[in-house]
């Protein structure tokens, strides 16, 4: 399966670069974001949070703050009709007299200027009851742990396991030449987006319709939390989403919550009110990374086959949870990595702590759980004495082998880009060379980490999606569809696709982005299905269209002196004209039949629904059909570890991927370049430092993400196959891009330094003394 | 953020007498890049203050001066002026080194030599080349003006032995003709990265034989020094790896010495070592890997 450029996919608007719908506002500062906007009579809302990460409300003064000229409004839990919310099985709270983390809000203010609400914040008098917590994985599944919830005793998300159970794993133990167990554990981390969270919300004094100008990545999901919090229907609800200064996942509950509570203040104090998050509250109340810990063990026989692979995934769920449930099951499917192992025995789930709550973030599970495999199967095969390299040949995935699901796979190409990636690196040679350096100044190292990666939800949830396409008189074409632009460019990546399915330039197609009263919830704009399987319905409409333009065009009498052409069958659109196939120089343009259609009253519109083929696993084993196909990567990271501070220089990633096909090829590589960036901050300064559930760094000064001056040489290898069940072909790669790059780092550091890295991040402290320091 | 009002002294003498008119409710405000921050951050160190005395106009405090025996600097030259300064990159290149490495282009554009030091952070990048550099303080009131040392003037971090009414105006800086230097800083990132720790040395060979030398490690005592045992076991020796080994030794121990073994010595002993005897390797040109 080739690179991309080396298969002949003969389309008409894919595979090119077209320029951002969305790029010169970016780049030229005109887009505005949800915190841009103002209104006349608008006000401020704020949050004040305990900063405690277990305690009780024992008694509250809000006297002093409503007492402040110009301070409108003052709510407690006491005062919110519903101050949970419909979040998951351990709800989140609007506000709450309970603290279970530290970012949990006990007060939200609303008051004339954003200097007044400081003031009626810090005006409130709050008195506290500590009560003890529990922090920790290790600690929360100790028998007698304070339990987080009443309603999980042992601390145990019970709805977040997801067991694993193909072949005979005792089987498979006892035929083992070699059995190894390893334990890797990673670590809490923020998405970072640029735009901290913010809402404006207006109501119309007539109807009123709260409508919801907000940083949402998904415009339906922070929708039910506002009707939710008013009490009242989805349809008197109007979220419009902003352009979003990234999200990654992060913008789901939070901005949830974030809008729930600005409505209510709202509808209360009758005028528009704005609420923004400081960057602060945005680390304090925002999802994070689950943190994992992961305990593997593996049977190999001498020639280096795995014959029984072992593993407890446990994450750190923090005090409430929407999406553990969810994830896990995405982290079972994937629990023994990219490799065909006969049998398998997993258990996935989480924990609650006091603690900030995971979350989605950019992969899912899979950067914790490839950073813990992708180490473990180069510790198994240095016990067996093999290049790793060899190893992975021997054990990855390959067509008519089954995963841990036990899916018989097709169109596999890992091994070919594995092989690939790392003859272009030269990967063996240097591997070999820096193992042998002896410096105690500076060494180099390489790293090889692959992965194979679920399409779309798979069998998480329908990957379900609708779409309208409609003509205008004068040619022009407007799309609209429930999956939103989250940055990534689906807005681009959508037209492309609408213009190569109705057959009419990209250029004339417009996506304004989304209005929840315009068009139906679609799903989610998560797990990197935006363009491999929300844009389907986006790919139906569009042929939809094509086909409903192409009977207009032969009714209204274009192609009258056409005797051949007898029906639409006969003509093609494409590039905007339409032709018959047999006389393909006559051209007919697009627009000139659709005015003609207007003024007839003929349809120039069309919505289509897509429902892929289900995937069906069973919960008590995970087998089944778990993902319509997979998505692999290979990275290699080379770097240079300072012996004698600790610091790891990344300097080179060569990363490819497997897209299926490259719908926008400039989109892609923007998306593994950040991707390689996330991945590098992941695996080497990023870390949410929390003691007793209080955040220590809640700032960039003290949060570390690469700059642009820690970036490396990044080498793109894009591949293309010819596997059809994504749109147009298409795989996902929001995701791949960032997953595996941390796992290439840690074979690295291991390359130069001879020292594993099992607790992740590997900043200086950890690469010198191979601990923490406190 | 507490309200504030804002002064703008048109000269020395008149920022002099706000000063002596409300004592510590007035803070001077060179660059801001610290200031604000703590600002933003209700830091308690600020909440006595009811004036930021904007110190942009005064012209005392501007222009970089080369003396036959030393060099003045005023207060308010950004690092990035320092970094350009084609006299401290002759006289004294580690100083421009180090202002080359301070955060990020917009925080050298507006931040000042005057305020990394009055600022009084032990992690301040310019500390430990100024301490090289013997650096003295011009303190003015209106009572009249003094000289204190840079290593002097920390009372702990965060404040300096300043009276409420005193005010720096120059840094006042050896000129090492003759001397090779070098600033060595290890930060957690290249760019936007306070100092984890840094070395600055400036050695002076006659000979084959190193002549005199000055050492000075930052990030790793209280308040910033030159260690001098570790000067007095190279003097007079032929610059060695395995010589500035013993240099890094001996700037450990004094550490340990001064601030006890706490929780980050075992970090810090190893690395403040390494630090120094690359720094004085670069400085002497001998290869440092």
């Amino acid at each position: 399966m080739p690179l991309l450029g080396e298969m002949k996919k003969n389309y008409r608007v894919l595979n090119q670069s077209k320029p951002r719908i969305d790029g010169v506002d970016k780049v030229t500062g005109r887009a505005h974001y949800a915190a841009d906007l103002k209104f006349v009579d608008m006000v401020y809302g704020g949050c004040l949070r305990s900063g405690r990460s277990h305690a009780k409300v024992v008694k509250m003064d809000t006297s002093k703050a409503k007492s402040i000229p110009g301070v409108l409004a003052v709510v407690t839990a006491d005062d919110m009709p519903k101050p949970k919310s419909c979040a998951g099985n351990a709800p989140y709270m609007y506000l709450t007299n309970e603290v279970k983390y530290a970012g949990d809000v006990v007060a939200i203010v609303c008051a004339e200027t954003k200097p007044l609400v400081a003031e009626a914040l810090a005006a409130i008098e709050v008195e506290y009851e500590d009560l003890p917590g529990v922090y920790t994985i290790r600690d929360a599944i100790k028998p007698g742990a304070p339990a987080v919830h009443p309603q999980y005793p042992d601390n145990v998300f019970t709805d977040s396991l997801y067991p694993i159970r193909k072949g005979d794993v005792e089987q498979g133990f006892a035929q083992a030449d070699l059995i190894i167990e390893r334990e890797y554990e990673t670590q809490y981390i923020e998405h970072s987006y640029i735009e901290p969270e913010a809402v404006v919300c207006i109501q119309n004094p007539a109807d009123g319709v709260m409508t919801v100008h907000s940083s949402s990545q998904n415009p339906f999901f922070t929708r039910r939390y506002v009707a939710d919090v008013l009490g009242v229907g989805m349809n008197e609800v109007r979220v419009f989403q902003e352009t979003l200064g990234g999200s990654f996942g992060g913008k789901e509950e939070g901005v949830g919550m974030v809008a729930a509570r600005c409505a209510y203040l709202c509808r209360l104090v009758g005028r528009p009110v704005k609420m923004t998050f400081s960057r602060e509250e945005s680390f304090l109340e925002s999802a994070k990374r689950h943190p994992f810990l992961l305990r593997y063990k593996a049977g190999v026989m001498k020639d280096g086959r795995i014959v029984a692979w072992e593993g407890t995934q446990i994450d750190n769920c923090g005090a409430y949870n929407n999406q553990t449930q969810f994830m896990n099951s995405r982290a079972s499917i994937h629990s023994c990595g990219a490799y065909t192992i006969p049998n398998v025995k997993t258990d996935t789930y989480g924990v609650f702590t006091n603690n900030i709550h995971g979350g989605a973030m950019r992969g899912y599970s899979s950067p914790q759980l490839l950073w813990g495999q992708e180490q473990f199967i180069e510790e198994i095969a240095e016990e067996l004495g093999m290049a790793p390299l060899e190893f992975r040949r021997i054990n990855c995935l390959k067509d008519g082998t089954t995963n841990a699901t036990g899916t018989v796979l097709d169109h596999v190409n890992i091994q070919e880009i594995m092989d690939y990636t790392t003859a272009k690196t030269d990967y063996q040679s240097k591997r070999e060379a820096y193992k042998a350096q002896t410096s105690t100044k500076k060494r180099k190292g390489i790293g090889l980490a692959i992965a194979h990666r679920g399409c779309g939800l798979g069998a998480e949830s329908p990957d379900a999606s609708g779409a309208m396409a409609i003509a205008n008189e004068d040619g022009s074409v407007l799309i609209n569809t429930g999956l939103a632009e989250n940055g990534q460019g689906l807005k681009t990546a959508f037209a492309q696709i609408a213009a190569e399915a109705i057959g009419v330039p990209y250029e004339t197609i417009r996506f304004y982005g989304t209005d929840t009263q315009a068009i139906a919830d679609s799903g989610m704009t998560v797990a990197s299905r935006g363009t491999v399987m929300g844009a389907q319905s986006t790919r139906k409409v569009g042929f939809k269209l094509n086909e409903i333009m192409r009977a207009n065009a032969v009714a209204l009498g274009f192609f009258k002196d056409q005797a051949q052409v007898k029906g639409p069958e006969d003509i093609v659109l494409e590039d905007g004209f339409f032709h018959s196939v047999k006389q393909p120089e006559t051209k007919v343009a697009f627009k000139d039949v659709c005015n003609a259609s207007l003024w007839s009253g003929r349809q120039m519109a069309a919505y289509e629904w897509f429902m892929p083929p289900a995937c069906i696993q069973d919960h008590h084993t995970g087998q089944g059909v778990a993902f319509p196909n997979y998505a692999y990567g290979c990275v290699v990271a080379e770097i240079e570890v300072d012996m004698e501070t600790g610091y790891v220089d990344v300097q080179k990633v060569t990363a490819s991927h497997d897209v299926g096909t490259a719908i926008n090829p400039a989109l892609v590589l923007g998306q593994i370049y950040g991707g390689i960036l996330m991945g590098q901050g992941y695996a080497v300064t990023e870390e949410v430092e929390v003691s007793n559930g209080k955040v220590r760094n809640q700032n960039f000064e003290n949060y570390i993400i690469p700059t642009a001056a820690d970036m490396p040489e990044m080498d793109v290898n894009i591949f293309e196959c010819d596997d059809d069940r994504g749109t147009f072909g298409a795989k996902s790669i929001g995701e791949p891009a960032t997953e595996v790059v941390g796992a290439a780092i840690a074979n690295a550091i291991y390359n130069a330094t001879g020292k594993r890295i099992r607790e992740n991040p590997a900043n200086l402290e950890r690469v010198l003394l191979g601990k923490k320091l406190r | 953020m507490q309200k504030l009002s804002y002064l703008k002294p048109e000269s020395l003498q008149q920022a002099l007498e706000y000063l002596n008119q409300y004592n510590a409710k007035v803070k001077p405000y060179a660059g801001g890049t610290d200031l604000m921050v703590q600002l933003r951050e209700g830091s308690s160190r600020l909440k006595d203050v009811e004036y930021l005395m904007d110190l942009q106009d005064i012209a005392e405090l501007r222009g970089i001066e080369v003396k036959d025996d030393c060099i003045s600097i005023g207060a308010m030259t950004s690092h990035t002026q320092v970094n350009e300064s084609e006299v401290l990159r002759r006289y004294v290149p580690f100083l421009s080194v180090a202002s080359s490495t301070v955060g990020s282009t917009q925080i050298r554009n507006k931040g000042t030599v005057g305020g990394n030091i009055c600022n009084a952070s032990p992690a301040a990048d310019t500390l430990s080349p100024f301490v090289s550099l013997n650096a003295r303080l011009t303190v003015v009131s209106v009572d009249g003006a003094r000289e204190v040392m840079v290593k002097d003037a920390m009372e702990k971090a965060g404040k300096l032995k300043l009276a409420a009414n005193e005010m720096v105006t120059r840094i006042v800086i050896d000129r090492l003709d003759g001397y090779e230097t070098a600033f060595i800083k290890l930060g957690r990132r290249k760019a936007l990265a306070i100092s984890r720790m840094n070395a600055a040395v400036a050695v002076k060979l006659e000979g084959g034989v190193i002549a005199d030398v000055r050492i000075a490690p930052g990030c790793v005592f209280a308040t910033p020094d030159r260690v001098e045992c570790a000067e007095a076991l190279v003097k007079g020796k032929a610059p060695s790896a395995a010589l500035f080994e013993e240099a890094g030794k001996a700037v450990s121990e004094e550490m340990i010495k001064r601030t006890g073994i706490r929780w980050s010595t075992e970090y810090k002993k190893p690395v403040v070592e390494a630090l120094v005897q690359r720094a004085l390797c670069r400085a002497c040109g001998l290869p440092e890997d």
